[in-house]
């Protein structure tokens, strides 16, 4: 009898776990979409002109237009449209021709139907001629859903740091 | 022979409940000591070089400052958003402290300060500021940059994940 309650409890876990773990929820939606615009906005070596243009603007379809960026030590703010935010990309990808970008100790917050607060930790690391490039910054984003669709509206780099 | 058997029994040990009870204090007693006291670091960039170089590793202690507070020259960890990627810098001043640098030399309160741990040096140059009430001031040991592409400046204390080993 005991044997089979564990067996039972545990199929009830599992199941759980695995019912958890393969439903859509709007947050692994969020971190799907998040972890797609850093595999776009990462350049690898060698790549063709035409697969940056396509990941440029992949990464520009999980943004919002306008998308707002605010960085403050660059006096940054602007709204930027799809086609200012791709070619800032595919600028930013001649500039840093070996680089991957990673979202780490993402936190997203569903504060309303159609809104998200993410927390997240941007990591860059490449090459630049011969020399290794690191670095990190911490961001705020927003994230709204129009039409069923989650999209990037906006990216704040919180300084931490004052000099 | 016997102590073949007992290597044997070391090495591949009978599948048996006391062991799997083992196994399951290792991996929980794992976790906890390497996920939230002593985690593990592996160091990317120069900043705090020649101290820490790109590519070594350390230790971070958590509860360096359960009893105590930062103080000068203590090497800490600075978080982002969360543990996974942290900061490694050298706390130089603390609050009320006036800091300042004058051609690559750190002053603290106008007084030169003597840096053993810097070995290049440039020509930073930054004006006197006080730091504010619960925060540090922290730099990289590494002052061969230029100073733009340095990051340094004054932290919240609450920033400060734990200190570093060794």
């Amino acid at each position: 009898m005991n044997k089979k309650l564990l067996f039972l409890l545990l199929t009830l876990l599992v199941g759980a776990a695995v019912v958890f773990f393969l439903l859509p929820s709007d947050e692994k939606k969020i971190r799907r979409n998040l972890n797609l615009l850093a595999e776009y906005s990462s350049s690898t070596s060698g790549e063709a002109a035409i697969g940056e243009l396509q990941k440029a603007a992949m990464a520009g379809k999980l943004c919002s237009d306008p998308c707002r960026v605010h960085i403050e030590s660059f006096a940054i703010t602007h709204d930027f449209n799809k086609k200012e935010l791709r070619d800032n990309l595919i600028l930013m990808k001649k500039m840093l021709p070996h680089t991957t970008f990673k979202f780490h100790d993402t936190v997203v917050e569903l504060t309303g139907n159609d809104r998200a607060e993410i927390v997240t930790t941007l990591s860059l690391s490449g090459k630049i001629a011969d020399d290794r490039v690191t670095d990190a910054y911490e961001l705020n984003v927003i994230a709204t859903k129009t039409e069923g669709d989650w999209y990037f509206s906006a990216f704040t780099v919180v300084e931490f740091m004052e000099q | 022979m016997a102590s073949s058997n007992n290597i044997r029994t070391f090495l591949f040990p009978s599948l048996n409940r006391k062991y799997l009870i083992r196994l399951v204090f290792l991996g929980v007693g794992c976790y906890l000591v390497f996920g939230h006291l002593l985690i593990p670091l592996r160091i990317h960039g120069q900043s705090m070089d020649p101290t820490y170089r790109d590519g070594s590793f350390a230790l971070c202690w958590r509860l360096q400052y359960l009893f105590s507070s930062p103080q000068r020259s203590d090497i800490v960890t600075v978080r982002f958003s969360g543990r996974r990627v942290m900061l490694l810098k050298r706390i130089v001043a603390l609050p009320g402290d006036t800091v300042e640098f004058r051609q690559g030399v750190l002053y603290i309160n106008g007084t030169a300060t003597e840096e053993p741990y810097v070995r290049n040096r440039s020509s930073w140059n930054l004006a006197p500021r006080i730091v504010e009430p619960g925060h540090v001031y922290v730099v990289g040991d590494n002052r061969g940059t230029v100073m733009t592409r340095h990051r340094f400046g004054q932290i919240s204390v609450a920033r400060i994940v734990g200190g570093v080993i060794p």
